[in-house]
This record gives structure tokens, sequence and C-alpha cells, in this order.
């Protein structure tokens, strides 16, 4: 098992090495650059020419790339100008916040969709079945935005009992000291994730109850709830399992348009602005994060489904 | 025990329906059959027979869909579709035990094994965990299981398929059930592991004074173990009787028919096969069920509703114009041996060797020894059979001989030329030589493709002919493998099982081969099927001048077709030799133990306890050194240690104490 997670880390260690490298010559690609972004239009070419040859943007790009890897060795993400503080600590002050967001919402949806993707699998094709099938598929088609929108609409100005916007506050104390201010943005992000996974869990169910270890079960006398409960639903969770690995990222990242649309002061926010004005350093640290954390996800996952599943384990082990 | 002559079991009129989207399929029509209490009553049929239905209605474990919409299932006096769900679950899980036919997937892969054995314990008896983990321990060691004490904390895919199904066993016994509904519970499994089973069967309906409903396509399996047979056929019984009197003299036509369509009973070199398919259950049927495929119809046959009659004591069948002579089943005669110039063999193998690695690094890497020097010669038009149990590498040797995988070590000669020496360009263009036919035809097709498709790729990617001599030769080959044409235009899903062996057969003729190399081909098909396909196959080598690799684990059907047998034993063969002279008179241990566990349809025939092998295939990634057969030979000495060389002129085999020819195999 150790020798199976070292082989699997230094994997991890390559992909992020590779993320880094693209990401780092697409965005030195893009026109405009970080100058004109900063100093603004009315800059001369002097100006700009001094701008780069002070950050080191003058220099070849493979040069750019080792100088960027050597901080990154270090710790040091680098430093935004635009918001005049270093790039590590701009993620660290929104992080928290982002993984409340995400934590709560995905506890809730995991919380909500195993129930109903069971009672869809025990009642499949009879009425139960097709109503949560219809409302899960109407919400997975709708546009997290405009759900949102209705989400504001409804219950802040048609029935106004919450406020359209998320708590605005600095570290996460502040953020939770407003409860109200964040039950829409949980809400929006829950809904959108339970009708992804009750269908995901509803396919399973269904497969595992036509299994024949089912039949099995049921030729030695068992209630249908034991029969559910006790053998399939631990083989019917492990398509969550990979669901959870690889909505890891989505936890760092944050709902991008949900943080925008409450103007929730997350990871989605920062990643947003940074893309409008062209804050390379934000934008690399970010993208590194994700990286990092969509790698850790599925080496997660991995190691989850070898403890939920023996078959899994007896194979992780040898190799 | 009691002496009344009421049965345990009785189904009286007992019909199931499974419901489709439009309509439903009249799986079981009134089908009367009833089990005494300590006997085993062997129910035999084709696949949608019904066979397996009558016994899941029983148990009320019908599939989504079915069922029970008329008739009683008295058990023990009692009605079980009158009682609530609550008492008929306890029937179920503490009167009635049920073995079913995949071991492979019977059981939770996600739970240990003593906890599924003792969960009946558990649920209806209420018993601790100490308790149910000490009665697991003791039921699976009275199922042979080695270690049970270990075995209790193990997880199923860490147990082979016997084992398995050994711990099914026992799951359905540790309630000491009066009933033992075992499905085909062999069918997975080789020879040598369906003997162990059975055998375990047999003894355990002794000392538990169970009755057993033994569910089967295999008339050999039922020939050895039942007490009566009923034999069924499109969702009713037609015949029932003492196994007995069922074998000396079958009535109905159909019981005959499949009696006839058994490799063993081949008279004259060619199989007699039962035309057209069975009916189709979602439609009303009036008359006799068989009678579109019977020889003996006549126009009553078609109008009237035939019911089981009394023909004797004990014996009632449901035919109009019955079997009036008994017809005794003669032995095999073989196939009419053709005599043989030593012609340039078609293909020639020297000293196959093909090992994988399982991959891991330095000390865990391991390497699995699937074929280990192995070499035979099969010459033009002549048949060479290849058996063995799973896992002793045939299949292997077949994927070699048809280039599907490159050998680690020794020569494969096909006409002459070493494949290995030739480029890439005419090894390719020598591929057209070699074809292959797969056991399961379905999964070998490309559901998404057309049949005159399917049948064409072969001459396009080889560049054969234009589009039109190609649709030309896709319908000349449906006429070889007696298709119609019009099959051009229909994709995989719309054929039967035989229909697919039959497109399968074509596919591996359309390049004009000389050698197809058949696995398993007909392994999945009923009995009935089997004739045809087996027949067919031999006509168009007699047509063609084919060669076959003809590689199976069935021995009678192999002994039918094969010209000269090989048998292999973990990546080696032990014997080689004409096909009769090795089945009759084998000279290695392990040929004579296969051919002692294959059931024979002759209940006179008692398999001699004592020659079953004991104990597991060892593993490919170690296998014994020297003979590898020596770990479970009874004969085996010091000397086994040492490798045995295959000896001997025609009839050749890999043992240091080989068994003596006049000893006849088969009575």
């Amino acid at each position: 098992m150790t020798r199976y997670l070292l082989t699997r880390l230094g994997q991890a260690l390559v992909i992020v090495i590779l993320v880094t490298l693209i990401t780092f010559v697409i965005l030195h690609l893009l026109p405009g650059g970080a100058a004109r972004a900063i100093l603004g239009k009315e800059a001369t070419l002097q100006q700009i020419a001094a701008f780069n040859h002070e950050m080191g943007y003058d220099r070849p790009l493979w040069e750019q790339y080792a100088l960027y890897l050597r901080r990154l060795a270090q710790g040091d993400l680098g430093y935004s100008f635009q918001l005049n503080q270093s790039v590590g600590e701009a993620i660290l002050q929104r992080l928290p916040k982002t993984m409340l967001l995400s934590l709560a919402s995905t506890l809730l949806a995991v919380l909500i969709a195993v129930p109903l993707g069971v009672v869809q699998a025990v009642r499949r094709n009879r009425w139960p079945d097709y109503t949560i099938n219809a409302l899960a598929l109407l919400a997975y088609a709708t546009p997290i935005f405009f759900l949102g929108l209705l989400m504001i609409i409804l219950f802040s100005q048609v029935w106004p009992v919450l406020p359209p916007e998320a708590p605005q506050g600095f570290t996460l104390a502040d953020v939770l000291a407003d409860p109200a201010g964040l039950v829409l943005p949980i809400l929006s992000l829950t809904i959108l994730t339970v009708a992804v996974y009750s269908r995901y869990i509803r396919s399973s169910m269904v497969d595992n109850l036509n299994e024949n270890y089912v039949r099995t079960a049921r030729s030695k006398g068992l209630s249908e709830t034991r029969v559910i409960i006790g053998h399939t639903l631990r083989n019917g969770l492990f398509p969550v399992i990979t669901l959870l690995g690889m909505y890891l990222p989505a936890l760092f990242s944050g709902a991008l348009v949900v943080e925008r649309l409450f103007n929730y002061p997350g990871m989605g926010l920062l990643f947003w602005q940074a893309a409008l004005k062209r804050d390379y350093p934000i934008l690399l640290g970010v993208t590194l994060l994700i990286s990092v954390a969509t790698v850790a996800g599925a080496l997660i996952a991995d190691v989850l489904y070898a403890a939920a599943d023996p078959r899994v384990r007896l194979k992780a082990g040898r190799s | 025990m009691s002496t009344t002559h009421e049965p345990l079991l009785r189904l009286r009129g007992l019909s199931t329906d499974i419901r489709l989207r439009r309509d439903a399929v009249h799986a079981l029509d009134r089908v009367d059959l009833h089990v005494d209490q300590g006997e085993t009553l062997g129910i035999v049929g084709e696949s949608g027979s019904g066979k397996t239905m009558t016994v899941l209605s029983v148990m009320g474990l019908l599939p989504a869909g079915g069922q029970v919409v008329g008739g009683q299932i008295l058990f023990d006096g009692r009605d079980l579709r009158d009682l609530d769900p609550k008492r008929l679950r306890r029937v179920r899980g503490a009167e009635m035990g049920m073995v079913f036919q995949d071991p492979l997937t019977s059981l939770n892969p996600t739970m240990r094994i003593g906890a599924q054995v003792a969960e009946p314990l558990r649920v209806h008896q209420g018993a601790g965990r100490a308790e149910a983990r000490e009665r697991a321990v003791e039921i699976l060691r009275r199922v042979g299981m080695p270690r049970p004490d270990k075995i209790v904390d193990d997880y199923p895919h860490q147990l082979s398929g016997g084992m398995r199904q050994r711990v099914v066993i026992a799951m359905a016994l540790i309630r000491s059930p009066r009933l033992l509904i075992a499905d085909e519970p062999t069918t997975a499994l080789d020879v040598t592991t369906q003997r162990q089973i059975l055998d375990l069967i047999d003894d355990l309906r002794e000392e538990f004074k169970m009755a057993v409903i033994l569910v089967t396509h295999d008339l050999g399996v039922i020939a050895g173990r039942a007490d009566r047979v009923a034999v069924m056929y499109g969702g009713r019984v037609v015949e029932t009787a003492t196994t007995a009197d069922l074998f000396a003299s079958p009535r109905h036509r159909y019981t005959e028919a499949l009696m006839r369509a058994l490799p063993e009973s081949a008279a004259d070199g060619r199989l007699y096969s039962i035309p057209g398919m069975p009916p189709d259950l979602s439609r009303p049927l009036t008359g006799c069920r068989f009678a579109p495929r019977c020889a003996f119809a006549a126009d009553d046959c078609r109008t009237t509703d035939v019911t089981l009659t009394p023909a004797g004591p004990g014996h009632e069948h449901a035919c109009l114009h019955p079997v009036a002579e008994p017809v005794p089943l003669t032995a095999a005669a073989g196939r009419p041996r053709l005599a043989r110039d030593p012609a340039e063999p078609v293909l020639a193998v020297r000293d196959l060797v093909k090992e994988y690695d399982t991959g891991g690094l330095g000390k865990t890497a391991a390497r699995v020894s699937a074929v280990a020097g192995v070499s035979f010669d099969v010459g033009p038009g002549e048949t060479l059979g290849i058996v063995g149990e799973s896992g002793c590498g045939k299949s292997t040797v077949g994927r070699l001989v048809a280039g599907l995988e490159t050998p680690t070590a020794g020569r494969i000669v096909l006409d002459g030329a070493d494949t290995a020496a030739l480029d890439p360009r005419a090894r390719r263009r020598m591929h057209r030589q070699v074809q292959l036919m797969f056991q399961d035809s379905y999964a070998a097709m490309n559901p998404r493709m057309r049949v005159d498709a399917i049948l064409t790729e072969p001459l396009e990617i080889q560049r054969v002919g234009d589009a039109a001599a190609r649709r030309a030769r896709a319908a000349e080959l449906l006429d070889q493998v007696g298709l119609p044409r019009r099959a051009l235009e229909r994709y995989p899903h719309e054929f039967s099982g035989g229909q697919l062996q039959r497109i399968g057969l074509a596919r591996a003729l359309a390049l004009r081969p000389r050698l197809i190399v058949a696995d398993e081909p007909v392994s999945a098909l009923d009995v009935s099927v089997q004739a045809q396909v087996l027949n067919l196959m031999r006509d168009l080598q007699r047509d063609l001048g084919l060669s076959y690799v003809f590689i199976s684990h069935d021995l009678s059907v192999v002994d039918y077709m094969a010209d000269r047998v090989g048998v292999m034993y973990l990546g080696k063969l032990v014997e080689t030799g004409p096909a009769h002279e090795v089945v009759r008179t084998p000279r290695h241990p392990y040929t004579r133990a296969l051919l002692d566990a294959v059931p024979t349809p002759d209940p006179g025939h008692t398999p001699t306890r004592g020659t079953a092998i004991e104990g597991e295939l060892p593993s490919a990634l170690d296998p014994p050194t020297g003979c590898r057969f020596r770990t479970r030979c009874p004969l085996a000495q010091d000397i086994c240690a040492t490798e045995p060389t295959l000896q001997g002129d025609t009839h050749q085999v890999a043992c240091h104490f080989p068994l003596r020819q006049e000893r006849p195999a088969v009575a």
C-alpha cells in the first residue's frame, strides 16, 4: 500500500509540474500583457519596457519559468500588484470562505441525494422515480446563474425573507456572523449537486439491485429493507466516492458563478477578478492550487475506494 | 422420518408470467410437479424451457415483472401463495435453501464470507455475533472449506469459483433447510470441480435428510444424481419418470430427441439435431408446443391441449404419439477416421512458451507461466482437439496460433513458414490462413454493425475484391452456414445463440482460411443447437478441406469432433494421441481423472469414487517443478519432481508412471 501511494504521489507531482508549465506558457502567450493591464492605456512604450524589465518579463520564457519554479519551491506563489498583497495571502484569505460554501453544500447534497437515489432505484419506473427524475433533470438543465437569480427573486423580492447578497466579510468569522446571507448561495449549489448525485446513485443502485448477490440475499429470507441497506447500499455508493474526489477541486476553486452572483468573497470571485484584470500571479496561483486539488482528489478517491471495496484493496496491495 | 404420502413440495397448475413493456411472456403454463422428502428431483430442459422460472417461483425470487398468476405451491401442505410476506420470508430463509448458477456473482463482494453465511441465523434466530461466527466456521468446515476459521474473514474475490460455490451451499444449509434448490450449480465450473460439488450435495442430502431439486441442462449430471426427472419444454413439464426409467425408455418425442442430440449418441458420425427453435412464449400457443419441431407430429398434436398422462408406475408424459420401442443409446462411434498420408502439416507448433508479467517492480514482479513448452502439428483437413480445465492455457495457445499474441519463445510454423521470421506485411497476409471462432459470438461482434458489414470487414481489411465482390462473398458465406440471405441486413442482437455461432463461423470463413481456431464454440449452446453447429462445422470441414484447432473443456464434444486430442494441464501438454484412444484408454493420471469426472448420461454408470482429483489447480504464478500435476496426482513419487517428456508413438504421454493401455475408461 505504501509503495502504491508513493508511486501515485510521484505521478501526481509530475502532473502538477506539467500543469504549471502549460498554464505559464498559455498565460504569457495571451495578447496585452500584464504591463498594459497595470499601467493603463496611457502608458508609454518606454514605461512598459521598463516595467517588463523590472518584472523580468523581457527575459526568455524558460528563464521566467525557471525563476517561477524556484520561488514556488520556497513557498512563494508570487505577488499581485493589483491587490497589493502576496498571492499566498490573497488565497489564504478567501479559501476558508469558499470551503465553507462548498463543504456545506456538498454535505447537504449527499444527505439529500442518497435517500432520493435509493428511493428512485427501489421504486424504479414508478411515480416516485419519475417525479424525482423530472425534478432532477429540470435542476440539472437550469443554468446556475438562472437558478440563483430565481432564488433571489423568490426569497428576497417576492417573499423577502433572505438577503440577496452573501455576507461581506474579511474573515471566516465575519461571514459566519451573518448566516442568513449564506442560505441562498449554499442552497443554489446544493440543488445543482443533488441533481447530479441522485442520478448517479439511482443508476448505480439499479445496477446493484439487479446483481445476483441481491437475489442470494433475498433467498436467505431477508426483509427488503435489510437487502437494500445491508447489502446494496454500500456497493451502490461507490460512484459517490468518485464524485467526491472529482468535486475536491471545486472545493478550492469555488463555484465561480455562484460567488459572482451573490458577490461572495471567495476563491471564485478572486479568480474572476484576476482574469478580468490579467493578474497573472493570482491566476497562476489559483490554477496551481486547483491542479493540486484535482490530483489530490483523484488520489483520495482511490484510497477511499480501496477502503470501501476489498477487491481494490487486494490489487493495490499487490502492486 | 414421517411416512406420510404427502410430498414435501407439490406444484399444482403453476403458471407464471413475466410482464414486459407491451405484452407478457407466459414463462410457466400449468406446471405440475412434486418432490418427496429426501429425494432428488432433477429438472432438465433447454434455455427458455421454464426450469429456472419454476424454482424461482417456488422461492419467490422471480425477476422484475415476474408473477405467479395461477396454481398452488404447496410446501409441507401450506400454499406459499397464501402466506403473508413476513412468514414467506421465514419459510424461504429457514426451510428452503437455494444454490445459484454463477458462484462468481452470487456473493456480496464487499461483505465478509462469515457474515454472509451466518446472516440467516442472525436474522431468523437472533443469534449473537460470536455464535453466528462459530456456526459459520462449523458449516464451512462441513462443506469442505480448507481453513474455515480463516476463510470466514475473507472476501469472496479471494476464493476460486468452486470454493465460492461451497460458500453458497454453506449459506443455504446453515439453517438446515428441508428443501435445497440447486439451479445449474456446476454449469460455470470445471468438470473436476463439478464432480466435487455434486458429490458434496449428495452427501449433504443424506446427512441433512433434505429433498433436493437439481435444475440443469446437462443430461449427464441428471443421470448420475437424480432419483426422478422432470423434462420441461416451452414452459411445461412434458415428461416425468424415475431416472432409470426415463433414460431407458423415454416416451415423449422431445425427450428422445434431446438424448439423441448428445455427442455421446452419435451413431454414424453425424449428430441428430432438432430442427427449428423453441416456441415464443409471449404468443398464445395451442396444442403440443413441440409439434412444430417434431418429426412425428400429426394434426391432432397441433390442436389438442396435451396434458400429462400416466404411462407406467411413476412415469407420465404429455405426448399423443409417444415412443413405443425404447431406443437404446448407442455408444459413440466417433467420426470416421480418414486415412492420412503424412502430408506437410498446416500448422506446426514447437516449444511454444507464453508468460505474462503481472506488473510490479523488482521483487514483487511475477511471471505467470500460461503456456510452458507446447508442441503439436495439425494436418490438412484434420481436427486437433485441445482439452483442459480453465487456466490450463488452452485459450492462450489458440490466441498465439491465431497471431493475436506473440509468443515469449518457441515457433509457430504456418504452411511451412515460420511466423516469427516474416515481416509484418507478410505476417498479416499469413493470418488470412488462420481465423478464430469464439464461445460468445455476440460479445465478439460489434452490436452496431449489420451482419453484412461483419462479414465483409475481414475482406476489407485484407483488401480482397471490390465492394460488389465482397457483398457477393458475404451472401455466399451465409448460404454455406445455412442462414437466409436476408440475415445480411440484420443486427447481431436479432439472432439466437446458435445462429450467432453460424455467423461467427461465416466470418471466420470469409478469407478462405486453411485453419480455424474454435475456442469453446458450442459451450454456451443448448444440446439440440450444439448438434446443429457441430454438424455444420464438420460438413464445412469435409467440403472445404479445413483444419480445426478445437478448444473445449467438454470431452464428449472433443471426442466427437477431433481426430487427435491434446490434454493440457497448467500450461503443458500431458497427453496427445488419436481422440478415440485418449478418451477410451487414457494414459496420464490427469486425463483419467478428467474423464472420470465427466458425468455420463447413463444412470447405470456409477462414477468410481476415489478417482476424483482433490484440491484446486495450483497457481500458474509459481507452478510445481517437474510434472506440474504431481501435487494432486495419486501416483506421484519423488521422481516426478523431474520433468517427464512426451513419450510414445502416436499416443504420447508425459508421465513417469503412465497408466496401462488395456484398461478401458468408458464402459
